[in-house]
């Protein structure tokens, strides 16, 4: 009996093994996957002084290329996919209520969604990032020729810190609430004779006065300036929401046998998703053109910068379609130039068509807008009770003082 | 006693209004009311000034 108690052991043990090595061995076996190459590099991987993948930066006064990524897809033996297509989505950082980015409007959606054609599977874009936090790309890739291998998706993360500016002008802002916080309290807190004929005492009237002074001073600079400003213009303009000037291209040109059309969404809001085509047709055959070369470029209006940019191939419906999110208000320009491929028979000289976007800004929450003021707030009070606790300890200190000289 | 009940009042007005809480409450108000002008009405005119500031300001959101 124990001699079989031993090999009915002995046996489960090795059953449990191969099952062990077999799910081990399994995990381990090689997968196609998705590499993700970004210009320039995450921060983490990056030695201190070359270029880093940072958000959006508004109203900068150097211009901020794009980031470019590039996503390369590899089958299970590490070797570049060929004749693939690639859908990717790009999705922004959850909502941070409690800590909000520049835009809480584009948290949480998605910021660009785009159907390309990767004859050595490879897909290369540049995109302006809006907000810092953990973007997700989601990767789909497919076959062009059907059964050529397994489809799958993927999804990878794109981790991208915040602007290190914002952290040094918020460290100042919070000294400059704590001193004012700390002044008032000192001043608040002291306790001041009142003077026959006064109705507060001096210099709770003159704090109070300067601070009032002050708030008006401000609010007049910023008002009369801002009115200086606009003066001459026959409507009043706001950064939210702006007319879009006309392209200086059609959306639709024929030329040299070739019909290229840009059709889609004509206005857009922030925070949603606008849906952009280009059909490309041979005028002669009224057949649609796969392997043209189309370059894609959006260009906000107002300060000239690039929000996306694409170069890629029409499909097999001579089509080339996205969509994707303008995260500021403001005019844009989707450009789109078509050129013949390399090794093509077809020959033309390049052309393009274009269409403007009015993009229509969108508040942010007052929520949001009411925590942060909180915080800010809280300081000052903070700073406020520092002062207050402070003028007390002090007081208490020369009444002790006087009181002990007296005896 | 019509006179003296008036003044009665007004000190009491006027302790009211000098006491630390009430003038810690003024302060703080005034101060929201700065800071929600400049960092966060979206009048057009302030936004358009200060826009830059925002951006540039952790926890302000802009648009």
């Amino acid at each position: 009996m124990p001699k079989l108690k031993i090999s009915v052991l002995i046996s489960v043990i090795c059953l449990m093994s191969m099952i062990v090595y077999g799910a081990v061995g399994f995990s381990q076996t090689p997968q196609p996957t998705v590499r993700l190459t970004t210009d320039p590099a995450i921060s983490s991987s990056n030695p201190q002084g070359v270029a880093q993948l940072v958000p959006f930066e508004a109203e900068a006064t150097t211009y901020q290329p794009p980031a470019r990524l590039t996503l390369q897809a590899m089958d299970a033996s590490g070797q570049p996919l060929e004749n693939a297509h690639i859908h990717l989505q790009i999705f922004t950082p959850s909502k941070t209520p409690w800590f909000t980015t520049d835009f809480p409007i584009v948290e949480g959606t998605t910021l660009l969604e785009i159907d390309a054609v990767a004859p050595k599977g490879e897909l290369t874009l540049q995109q302006v990032f809006p907000i810092r936090g953990t973007y997700r790309l989601l990767a789909k890739v497919t076959p062009q020729t059907a059964n050529a291998f397994a489809p799958f998706e993927q999804t990878l993360t794109l981790s991208i810190p915040e602007n290190w500016v914002k952290y040094q002008n918020f460290a100042v802002l919070v000294a400059i609430l704590l001193a004012v916080g700390i002044g008032g309290g000192w001043i608040i807190g002291g306790r001041q004779p009142i003077q026959p004929g006064e109705i507060a005492p001096q210099p709770v009237r003159l704090l109070l006065s300067g601070v009032i002074g002050v708030a008006i001073v401000a609010l007049l600079v910023i008002n009369v300036s801002a009115e200086m400003a606009q003066s001459g213009m026959s409507m009043p303009m706001s950064h939210m929401s702006k007319a879009a000037p006309s392209a200086d291209q059609p959306s639709r040109i024929q030329s040299q046998e070739l019909d290229l059309r840009l059709s889609g969404d004509t206005s857009a809001t922030v925070g949603k998703l606008a849906q952009f085509q280009v059909t490309a047709i041979d005028l002669k055959t009224n057949q649609p053109v796969q392997d043209l070369i189309l370059n894609l470029k959006a260009t906000q209006l107002e300060n000239n910068w690039v929000a996306f940019a694409y170069q890629g191939v029409s499909d097999a419906a001579g089509t080339l379609t996205w969509q994707q999110q303008f995260f500021d208000g403001a005019p844009h320009k989707i450009e789109v130039e078509v050129a013949p491929a390399p090794n093509s028979n077809r020959t033309f000289q390049p052309f393009a068509v274009a269409q403007t976007i009015e993009v229509e800004g969108v508040a942010p929450p007052l929520l949001v807008r009411l925590i942060s003021l909180s915080y800010l707030v809280g300081v000052v009070g903070a700073g406020l009770a520092l002062g207050l606790m402070r003028r007390q300890r002090t007081r208490l200190a020369r009444h002790q003082t006087a009181h002990s000289v007296r005896i | 006693m019509i006179t003296r009940s008036t003044a009665s009042i007004q000190q009491q007005a006027v302790r009211f209004t000098l006491s630390t809480p009430v003038q810690a409450t003024l302060y703080i108000s005034l101060c929201a009311l700065i800071l929600w002008t400049i960092y966060f009405t979206t009048y057009p005119a302030v936004h358009d000034k200060v826009h830059s500031l925002r951006h540039h300001t952790l926890t302000v959101s802009c648009h």
